[in-house]
């Protein structure tokens, strides 16, 4: 408490008054610091303006040159392209489906583990093996399982009479077959997190909810939910960022397919920058994501707090 | 100035010897000819004294770590393979040199490489920039056993009127494709992943329904009669006669069907009829054949060609000693060994020759399907034109959109396209 007081002095003062001793701590903070600071604009802020600074012009590979500049061309051009607004709703989709699923099923998982006293390791550890794997490797594997006639999925489908499953080429099953496919591959994300949060909650409340004789869900709702609401909250936000950027799959199970089913803005803002060799509109179109994906990160954040 | 450290570091630690000697760097994709070509290289070093270096990566990765090194002014690759998707990329953007003189100085003779091969991957508006390498034409994979069955060929002759045979006409073959749909096998099975298996597998019916991609002066012809039919075929193969989930496959899954022995036909690269005969994937080894897409009659072919070819790019550090090895690579010898390996070959004289002929009888039906085979559009936009037509034929297939509408949109997507590169006027 008192070390978070003196920092916060010590950052509002002014120069002038500082000691030189705190002067040469300042200076010493910024000196190791400066490094990761480097590295941070090099690998961060660098690219994220070049992208904007391209986005605004007419920069292809075929023409790699900033020598047109077009204003809100690219922009326009890409709001008005009716597949790239699809892909975006698409998306939208899928990242409400998977968030909401794997913090639905994350959670339920998150609260029976933390009762759980005995083999807690062992269950951490096979939760954590499908969180390991490259999603790639998820994808061509998930391939295999779900061939639609030599695959295994179908094959013990069949053992129960269950007639085969077309998982990757009906319009209408595929993207529900990348959001099954994801939640294997992420739930354990959330289970993780969650757990941690449950874990560091206090005992006090419950003992105390105990002895006045509060039913199991009513301490679940009256206790752990608003505890937990900063961990829900980053975890939510977290699992929404990197769904939105979700690439690996689609692009080994799909490739968009069948139709425009599976098409989601990260794959087609790849294919116009690597395959229609247009990086400055596929520049427009991240710079639109980016936005999107901050304006729900405020917002997410504001009503988390406003909960809280 | 990183190369004459190392060079300074290799002098150092006494290994001068080989450090000296001049090497040939290349990126190839991993595929069999590229194998082939490996053991055949001591041979080059022994009579050249340079040595080569093969970085060999799969298919997705050769685009991207290709790209930085041509725009450089001095790249690390001595010679490149250039697939036909990019040909029209890399010639725009002026990045391969030109070989006609180094041909005309050495005598080197290019009339042999088939003419179709030679304008895939080899000529661009008149310039010589590329010798084909190895060719992927696709052609028919079918099951002659299930041909040569007397209760088929009678109940085929009953049914249709006329006998069962390797089909000798598209309509024929379509007609073998609805009969064989019985028993638990699939008539076809085809690969109806977007974009490129879907779209190179589809201009095989294309061709073969007697269409043709855009007239002399690059106008669309898609949305045709032939067009039309292509789509509505394709469209039924898949979804009536093929086994459940082909609109998904890529042309490992759809192998791996037609391999199990549950499909009688299979449109697929010809460098696939090997594999066929390997016992350790399939189980129909002795029972398939390959032969040319069938076409609208007798003796016209519907397949669809596709190619590498060896290019020298104009940021190559050592373009003499990269030609010596193009010249040695494809000298009559040496195609002929990486043929007699197993190899695809891209010269008529390797197709001819006896001993190719009599350990691979199919070499003749793979030269047939590479004379009468079709060229896919290549300019600079042939990778966004895969993409446009994987996304409208998979759309088509999946019902949501009418064959004519896809075809329309292909077309207004292609002639855009075509403007943009200057080929439409």
């Amino acid at each position: 408490m008192t070390m978070a007081a003196d920092d916060r002095r010590l950052n509002d003062m002014p120069r002038a008054e500082m000691t030189a001793v705190e002067r040469r701590d300042r200076a010493f903070g910024w000196l190791i610091a400066s490094p990761s600071l480097g590295l941070l604009f090099l690998v961060i802020l660098f690219p994220v303006f070049w992208a904007l600074y391209t986005s605004v012009h007419d920069y292809t590979l075929i023409a790699p040159n900033f020598d047109t500049f077009n204003g809100i061309d690219n922009y326009t051009k890409a709001l008005g392209d009716p597949e790239f607004r699809h892909t975006l709703w698409l998306t939208a989709f899928f990242v409400a489906a998977v968030v909401v699923l794997e913090f639905a099923l994350g959670f339920l998982v998150a609260l029976m583990l933390n009762s759980v006293e005995r083999f807690k390791a062992i269950y951490y550890a096979i939760l954590l093996c499908p969180l390991l794997m490259n999603p790639v490797i998820v994808g061509l594997i998930w391939r295999m399982f779900l061939h639609p006639s030599l695959g295994i999925v179908n094959y013990l489908l069949s053992l129960i009479g269950i007639d085969p499953v077309n998982w990757l080429g009906s319009t209408k099953v595929a993207l529900w077959t990348i959001v099954m496919v994801d939640i294997w591959h992420q739930v354990s994300f959330m289970i993780v997190l969650l757990l941690a949060g449950l874990s560091a909650l206090p005992r006090e409340p419950y003992e105390a909810a105990r002895v006045d004789g509060a039913s199991a869900l009513r301490s679940f709702w009256h206790i752990t939910l608003p505890l937990m609401l900063p961990v829900i909250a980053v975890t939510l936000l977290i699992r929404l960022i990197f769904a939105v950027k979700t690439y690996d799959l689609v692009y080994i199970m799909t490739r968009g397919g069948p139709g425009v089913a599976t098409d989601l803005v990260s794959y087609f803002i790849y294919r116009t920058a690597f395959v229609g060799l247009n990086i400055g509109e596929a520049s427009a179109m991240s710079a639109i994501l980016l936005a999107v994906i901050m304006g729900l990160t405020v917002w997410l954040h504001r009503y988390m707090r406003s909960l809280t | 100035m990183l190369k004459k450290w190392l060079l300074a570091a290799a002098l150092a630690t006494g290994l001068s010897g080989p450090a000296f000697a001049e090497t040939v760097n290349i990126l190839m994709e991993g595929v069999p000819d590229t194998e082939y070509v490996k053991t055949l290289l001591p041979e080059f070093t022994k009579e050249t004294g340079i040595e080569v270096n093969l970085e060999v990566v799969n298919y997705a990765e050769m685009h991207t770590k290709l790209v930085p090194q041509l725009v450089a002014s001095k790249g690390s690759y001595s010679a490149i393979v250039v697939d036909f998707y990019w040909v029209g990329e890399f010639t725009k953007a002026g990045w391969l040199q030109p070989l006609d003189e180094r041909i005309k100085a050495d005598n080197f003779d290019t009339s042999v490489y088939v003419p179709k091969l030679m304008d895939l991957v080899g000529k661009v508006d008149g310039a010589t920039y590329m010798l084909p390498f190895y060719n992927y034409a696709m052609g028919l994979l079918y099951r002659k056993d299930l041909l040569a069955d007397e209760k088929n060929k009678t109940d085929f002759k009953a049914k249709y009127g006329f006998d069962l045979d390797v089909p000798k006409t598209w309509d024929e073959y379509l007609k073998q494709v609805e009969f064989f749909t019985k028993d638990g096998i699939n008539g076809v099975v085809n690969q109806g992943l977007r974009p490129d298996p879907i779209a190179m597998e589809w201009s095989n019916y294309l061709f073969a329904n007697g269409g043709e991609y855009h007239d002399a002066n690059w106008k669309a012809t898609l949305n045709t009669e032939a067009g039309v039919k292509a789509v509505e075929q394709y469209a039924t193969n898949v979804n009536k006669y093929g086994p459940i989930g082909s609109a998904s496959f890529s042309f490992d899954e759809a192998f791996n069907v037609m391999a199990q022995g549950k499909a009688y036909s299979y449109i697929t690269y010809n460098f696939f009829r090997a594999g066929i005969d390997d016992a350790s994937k399939s189980a129909v080894v002795g029972k398939v054949e390959i032969m040319p897409v069938p076409g609208t009659e007798a003796g016209k072919g519907g397949s669809l060609n596709g190619a590498w070819g060896w290019a020298i790019p104009k940021s190559s550090p050592n373009a003499d000693a990269a030609w010596k090895f193009l010249k040695w690579v494809e000298s009559p010898a040496i195609a002929k060994k990486r043929a007699l390996q197993g190899g695809s070959p891209t010269r008529t004289d390797v197709f001819d020759d006896a001993e190719v002929n009599a350990k691979y009888p199919y070499a003749k039906a793979l030269k047939e399907m590479l004379l009468t085979s079709h060229n896919f559009p290549v300019f600079t936009y042939t990778p966004q034109l895969v993409e446009v037509l994987g996304r409208e034929l998979s759309l088509a297939v999946a019902g949501e959109k009418k064959p004519a509408e896809a075809l329309a949109a292909i077309e207004a997507e292609m002639t855009e396209l075509a403007k943009k590169d200057g080929k439409l006027k």
